[in-house]
C-alpha cells in the first residue's frame, strides 16, 4: 500500500551554486545503510561540512547514526580504560603515536602520551623549581627533570647496537660448518670416481677424437695438425 | 508491506519531532581535488608559529602539533623552533624543550652538520633568554645511559 508521496522535500540543502538540493524524498525505498552512504557521498561530492550532512538527515538515519556511535565509543573507552589502567600515577601529557596512553621512544614520534616516571614527592620539588627561572636550574637537575619525563635520550634510541659483529660471526662460522660437512661426505659417502677419469684414459679419448676428426672446422681436431701428427 | 509500514513509521516519528526551523545554511567550503596540500611553505611556518604562540596553549597542544610537525618532511625554521621554546617555558616545562631541540636535530638527516649549527645560532639568544641547555650542554649528544634489552 503505498503512501501519498510528498512533494515538498523534508530538508533542503543549499550548495555553493546557490540552488537547493533536494536530499531524498521520505517515500524512497533505500535501506537505512544505503541511505546514509548515499548521503554522505552526495554531500561530500558537493562539499559540505560535517556537521550540515548530521543536521541534514532524515530523523531515523540521524537517531541510527547516534545509536552507532554510541556503541563506538562504549567500545573506545573500554579500551582506553584498560591502557589508563597500566600507567599508575603517570601524567598524561599528549596524544602520542596513536591516542593510547602509552610511552614509546620513538624517532618519529618525539613526544610521548605520557611521562616515563610516575609523579614522586621528589619530581614534585623539581616541578616547583621548573616552574621558576630555568636559569636557578642545576645541570644536575635538568638531566634529572629530563629523565622524569622520558626514558631514552635521540643518542641513545639510535646508538648503534653492534648486532652485525654477531650476525656476521654466526654467519660464516655456519659456512665454515658447511664446508667441513662436505669434506666429510667427501670422505664417507660419495663413492670413488671412476676409472675413466685417470689421465690415461683422458688421453686415449682425446686420440679417439682426433682420429675420428670430431669437431673438424673449430674445434678439437681442427687444433691438430694431421701432417705433424702434433698440435698446430 | 513492511516498507510501506517503516515509511509509515518514520514519517510520523519525522512529523512529531520535526524542526523545521532548523534549515541547513549555505556551505562554502573550498574544494581540494586531490591530497596535494596548495599551502606554500610561509603559510605552514606562519601556521605553525601561530599556533605555538598562542598565550593560552596547553601542554597536550604542543607536543601534538611537534609530533606533526616531526612528521612533516622538512626541518622546522627558527622561528617555529623559537615558538615552541617559549610555549615550553610558559608551560613550565623543561624536558620538553630540549626533546624538541633533539627531535629537531634529527629531521636534519644527513645533512645535520650544515642545518643544525644554522638553527642553534639563530635560536641562541632565546636560549640564553630562557635558560634552556642544547642537548650537548646536557652531555645528550653521546649515550649516557644504557638500557638492557627485554630479549635477554
Amino acid at each position: 500500500m503505498k503512501l501519498a508521496t510528498q512533494s515538498t522535500p523534508e530538508y533542503q540543502l543549499i550548495t555553493t551554486d546557490g540552488r537547493p538540493q533536494e536530499l531524498f524524498r521520505g517515500d524512497a525505498p533505500c535501506l537505512l545503510k544505503n541511505r546514509l552512504v548515499w548521503t554522505a557521498a552526495l554531500m561530500f561530492k558537493n562539499n559540505v561540512k560535517l556537521h550540515h550532512i548530521i543536521m541534514a538527515l532524515n530523523m531515523v538515519t540521524r537517531r541510527a547514526l547516534a545509536l552507532t556511535l554510541q556503541q563506538l565509543s562504549r567500545q573506545q573507552t573500554a579500551a582506553a580504560a584498560s591502557t589508563l589502567s597500566k600507567i599508575g600515577n603517570r601524567e598524561v601529557v599528549g596524544f602520542g603515536f596513536n591516542g593510547s596512553p602509552a610511552y614509546v621512544d620513538r624517532v618519529d614520534f618525539p613526544m610521548p602520551a605520557v611521562r616515563f616516571r610516575e609523579d614522586t614527592p621528589d619530581v614534585q620539588v623539581l616541578r616547583e623549581k621548573e616552574m621558576g627561572d630555568w636559569k636557578k636550574l642545576t645541570l644536575e637537575e635538568k638531566k634529572a627533570l629530563y629523565r622524569a619525563s622520558f626514558c631514552q635520550t635521540f643518542a641513545e634510541m639510535t646508538a648503534p647496537s653492534g648486532e652485525w659483529k654477531s650476525v656476521l660471526g654466526v654467519t660464516l662460522i655456519l659456512s665454515s660448518l658447511a664446508v667441513w660437512i662436505y669434506l666429510w661426505m667427501k670422505v664417507f659417502v660419495y663413492s670413488p670416481l671412476p676409472e675413466t677419469l685417470k689421465p690415461e684414459y683422458q688421453e686415449a679419448q682425446l686420440k679417439r677424437m682426433i682420429d675420428l676428426r670430431a669437431n673438424p672446422v673449430e674445434g678439437t681436431s681442427s687444433q691438430w695438425d694431421y701432417s705433424k701428427g702434433d698440435w698446430k | 508491506m513492511f516498507r510501506s509500514a517503516l515509511t509509515r513509521v518514520s514519517h510520523v516519528a519525522r512529523s512529531s519531532m520535526l524542526d523545521t526551523s532548523a534549515r541547513v545554511p549555505a556551505a562554502t567550503v573550498s574544494r581540494n581535488m586531490s591530497k596535494h596540500s596548495t599551502e606554500t611553505d610561509a603559510e605552514l611556518d606562519a601556521r605553525y608559529e601561530a599556533y605555538f604562540s598562542r598565550p593560552d596553549i596547553d601542554g597536550w597542544e604542543i607536543r601534538k602539533a611537534m609530533n606533526d610537525l616531526c612528521g612533516m618532511d622538512l626541518v622546522p625554521e627558527p622561528k617555529i623552533v623559537i615558538a615552541a621554546l617559549k610555549a615550553c617555558r610558559r608551560n613550565n616545562d623543561f624536558a620538553l624543550a630540549v626533546r624538541f631541540l633533539e627531535a629537531v636535530k634529527e629531521k636534519c638527516g644527513g645533512r645535520v652538520k650544515e642545518i643544525y649549527p644554522y638553527i642553534l645560532q639563530e635560536i641562541n639568544p632565546t636560549l640564553q633568554e630562557l635558560g634552556i641547555n642544547t642537548p650537548e650542554e646536557l652531555g645528550y649528544d653521546k649515550p649516557e645511559l644504557a638500557l638492557a634489552s627485554v630479549y635477554e
